[in-house]
């Protein structure tokens, strides 16, 4: 059978601003660090298609596919733009490589926050414009809306969400690549300024500037390029529903359904026990919580228990977010779920530094789309 | 990636950008219905769907569960409960708003899911689950046919 494995990765790393490049330069820095690592191919002879995921709001273009192509190598190359989350676009360039008709495919995201004047306004801006909109405010609210109904059903508790902030800014310390890593404890973040009840200011993630570009490549050639191959076993998305007004607010069923569907792709029955660890979105902490138990990495309304009792910290039964996650790497952006995969690839091939687990195969990473979306995706990857 | 990187930030050239966007939205069938009720009336009206026998408010024009025509209409009344809130303390660009403001998914009796809306004469230390509330209009001269037209909803008297 066909398989898809990831045999190259490329990062500039994350910062909280980068006036001293351009996006397209940031880009162009990911790919050619992800080229050099995939057996220093060549974009312009050796890739049989690109695919950039990126959203025109963001970038603050219309019609941003134009401006891809040069920074990457695929000028009068095979090229098209994904406007959705950056795991969306994995399980685009897998499907890809699964037709049969291509061998190599590189996958490209970034985040340029900084460039965004007026960001939230931009988040404002996917809200219902009659509904919610005029409503005005900071879109954040509906964040704070979630949590207080996720608290109320599981019984997680806001102190458990603080330790979340805790360990991943403490792990995003040990990753050269993240842009917010501190040594903060569960007081800092519950006496940090009230913002969007019951989040604090140390609960929500900050943004962040970066590219990853990534290549895959079939079981037919991946040796050639890596000795190190990370397979793609799964991958799955789901959207629940546009409309605030009838969506879930206790529990991320986007996530479970798209968990579902990669893990009947790889073949995993029972994800508490099989998967090793874990990258999952934590753009605001509860999510981490709601995360996991959506992806059935505990059962339901535990995984504040496992946070107290270490068992998601580095050295723990079910590591989670040992890069940092977004409260650690920042709020990159629709890159924000290919942070989540950097970190699963560099654990399994074991170059994780010294925050790198040991004994890993099997890793999951999930990626949501942010307020005020009920998008997300999961891939399932291993180093076997 | 640059060999040569500029680290004077003072050097540092850039274009300031508008990306100017002026829409109409328009309202729809199902939202003529919602809008003009409220403004109107003084009531909120979901949609039932025949097929499953949901009631679905705001109400759409399509069941987003049985992908079915909805056509018939469902006066709610315009009182409900809390079924989540939040408490927000800085405007959207970040500064400290001098009085918090207050939102919440108001629930109603025999609906399926809600309305997003501001809370108002309550403290926010006041705010519950499952309170009950209801919503209070601006007069009438002053409705244009917006989820505006509702000020607030408030503890139920």
């Amino acid at each position: 059978m066909r398989e898809v494995a990831i045999v190259g990765v490329g990062s500039t790393g994350f910062r909280a601003v980068t006036p001293d490049v351009s996006y397209k330069e940031m880009m162009f820095e990911a790919a050619t660090r992800a080229y050099q690592d995939a057996g220093n191919i060549s974009p312009r002879k050796d890739i049989d298609a690109f695919i950039s995921v990126a959203e025109d709001y963001w970038e603050g273009f219309s019609i941003f596919d134009e401006f891809v192509p040069d920074q990457l190598g695929a000028v009068l190359r095979h090229l098209f733009t994904v406007c959705g989350d950056s795991i969306i676009g994995l399980s685009t360039a897998y499907m890809l490589i699964k037709t049969g008709h291509f061998d190599v495919v590189a996958l490209e995201s970034h985040g340029k926050p900084s460039d965004i004047l007026t960001l939230y306004d931009v988040v404002q801006f996917a809200m219902d414009p009659m509904l919610n909109r005029p409503l005005g405010g900071h879109p954040f609210f509906v964040a704070g809306l979630e949590m207080t109904r996720f608290l109320y059903e599981t019984g997680n508790t806001k102190e458990q969400c603080a330790m979340v902030v805790s360990k991943n800014r403490g792990n995003a310390l040990a990753n050269p690549y993240a842009a917010y890593g501190a040594d903060i404890d569960v007081d800092d973040v519950l006496c940090s300024n009230h913002q969007f009840y019951p989040l604090n200011q140390l609960d929500v993630s900050q943004p962040s500037d970066g590219g990853i570009v990534m290549i895959l490549a079939s079981n037919e050639v991946a040796a050639e390029l890596s000795d190190n191959p990370v397979w793609v076993k799964g991958v799955g998305w789901a959207v629940e529903t546009p409309s605030l007004e009838t969506r879930c607010w206790s529990d991320a069923v986007y996530a479970r359904i798209a968990a579902d569907m990669a893990y009947k792709k790889a073949g995993i029955g029972n994800p508490s026990r099989e998967v090793d660890f874990a990258e999952v979105d934590d753009l605001f902490s509860y999510k981490e919580l709601q995360h996991i138990e959506a992806l059935r990495l505990c059962r339901p309304g535990e995984a504040g228990l496992l946070v107290e009792e270490g068992e998601t910290w580095i050295g723990g039964s079910m590591p989670v977010n040992t890069s940092g996650g977004n409260l650690g790497m920042g709020w990159a952006l629709e890159a924000s779920g290919m942070q989540r995969l950097l970190e699963t690839v560099l654990q399994l091939r074991g170059e994780a530094g010294s925050r790198q687990l040991s004994d890993v195969d099997v890793g999951v990473a999930q990626s949501w789309r942010g307020v005020p979306t009920t998008t997300g995706a999961v891939a399932v990857l291993t180093n076997y | 990636m640059a060999t040569e990187k500029i680290t004077d930030i003072r050097h540092m050239l850039h274009w300031p950008g508008h990306m100017e966007t002026d829409y109409i939205y328009t309202q729809g069938i199902a939202g003529e219905k919602f809008f003009s009720e409220i403004k109107e009336n003084e009531k909120i009206y979901g949609g039932r769907c025949n097929h499953c026998g949901q009631v679905f408010v705001p109400p759409r024009l399509y069941c987003e569960r049985c992908f079915r025509k909805i056509a018939e209409w469902r006066n709610l009344g315009s009182k409900g409960v809390v079924y989540t809130f939040t408490v927000v303390y800085i405007d959207i660009d970040g500064a400290k708003l001098d009085e918090p403001i207050m939102y919440a998914l108001i629930t109603f009796d025999g609906a399926e899911g809600g309305l997003i809306h501001r809370l108002g004469e309550i403290k926010p230390h006041e705010v519950q689950i499952g309170m009950p509330v209801e919503a209070v209009f601006r007069p009438q001269a002053e409705r244009t046919g917006s989820i505006n037209d509702i000020r607030y909803f408030k503890p139920q008297s």
